[in-house]
């Protein structure tokens, strides 16, 4: 983790942003994940075309 | 090829720990976000009726039914008066606007307008295009079957005879169970208008899948629309040949 943080482009800050931008999107993909995930168990029981 | 070994390990284990999470969050997370949702309208929803009431209208009358529901058939008196179709303004997006009972699963959900994604997390929701519960037509609820409080869990154990009802600012409507049946997620008939008053309920089929619909159609029974309902299903316009 440690090299890893090392190895991003620009000063201290600039890394410490990347990493906080990164793992925002981690979470948003984590959540649409979880979204699209759960539709598999039950989507609600909607009938219809688009279903 | 250890460190290989090594990392692949670590990402099933992540992997894993990963859908368990999900599994944690899908099956008993969502559960509290409802069960949230459900308080906070139950608490509101005693409003929403007193507001809705003032802007209850009568917007048709018909000829009452010849035959009396639930006795051998036979016409009513000639000085019967005309049967009275009541409407209830149309429910905002996303608001509760009723609260149904189905003893048979011991269940009481407060209902909301609408079926998007939101609307649905909150409870079982009513789908806009169609009648409002206790109206001539077909009223339409959707509901989750087992995430999001699972509202319509138990559904499959409900029979041909089972009551259900709904409370809206009208009234209670009160519903028999018809029918059941398993249709495809895209069997838009089963939202058809029909001519009565009847509830259709959906949801997932089977539990913990979206492969299929398992549908509960019930038929107003009693309530405010019942007599109207009634007759409308047997009403033939005097133009009509």
């Amino acid at each position: 983790m440690r090299r890893l943080f090392a190895r991003l482009p620009g000063p201290l800050p600039v890394r410490v942003l990347i990493v906080f931008v990164a793992l925002a999107a981690a979470l948003v993909a984590f959540f649409f994940l979880f979204e699209w995930a759960g539709d598999l168990l039950d989507s609600g029981g909607v009938v219809g075309p688009g279903q | 090829m250890t460190r290989t070994l090594k990392a692949t390990g670590w990402i099933m284990i992540g992997l894993g720990v990963l859908i368990l999470v999900f599994l944690g969050y899908q099956l008993v997370g969502t559960n509290f976000l409802t069960a949230r949702s459900q308080d906070l309208a139950q608490q509101t929803i005693e409003d929403h009726f007193v507001a809705a009431q003032e802007e209850i209208e009568v917007v048709d009358t018909l000829p009452p039914p010849t035959v009396e529901p639930g006795t051998p058939e036979g016409p009513l008196p000639e000085d019967e008066p005309p049967v009275v179709h009541y409407s209830e303004p149309i429910p905002e997006a996303g608001l509760a606007f009723g609260v149904m009972t189905i003893p048979r699963i011991d269940t009481e959900l407060v209902l909301f307008e609408g079926v998007d994604r939101a609307t649905l997390k909150k409870g079982p929701g009513h789908m806009p295009w169609t009648a409002l519960p206790g109206q001539p037509g077909n009223a339409v609820v959707s509901g989750h079957r087992t995430t999001y409080g699972a509202p319509f869990f138990d559904l499959d154990l409900l029979e041909p005879g089972d009551e259900i009802s709904v409370e809206t600012a009208l009234g209670i409507h009160t519903y028999v169970v018809r029918d059941a049946l398993i249709v495809a997620p895209t069997a838009v008939e089963v939202t058809d208008p029909k001519r009565g008053a009847w509830l259709t309920l959906t949801t997932c089929n089977p539990k913990f899948s979206a492969r299929e619909r398992l549908i509960i159609s019930a038929e107003l029974v009693d309530g405010p629309n019942f007599a109207y309902a009634l007759a409308e299903k047997e009403f033939v316009p005097a133009d009509a040949s």
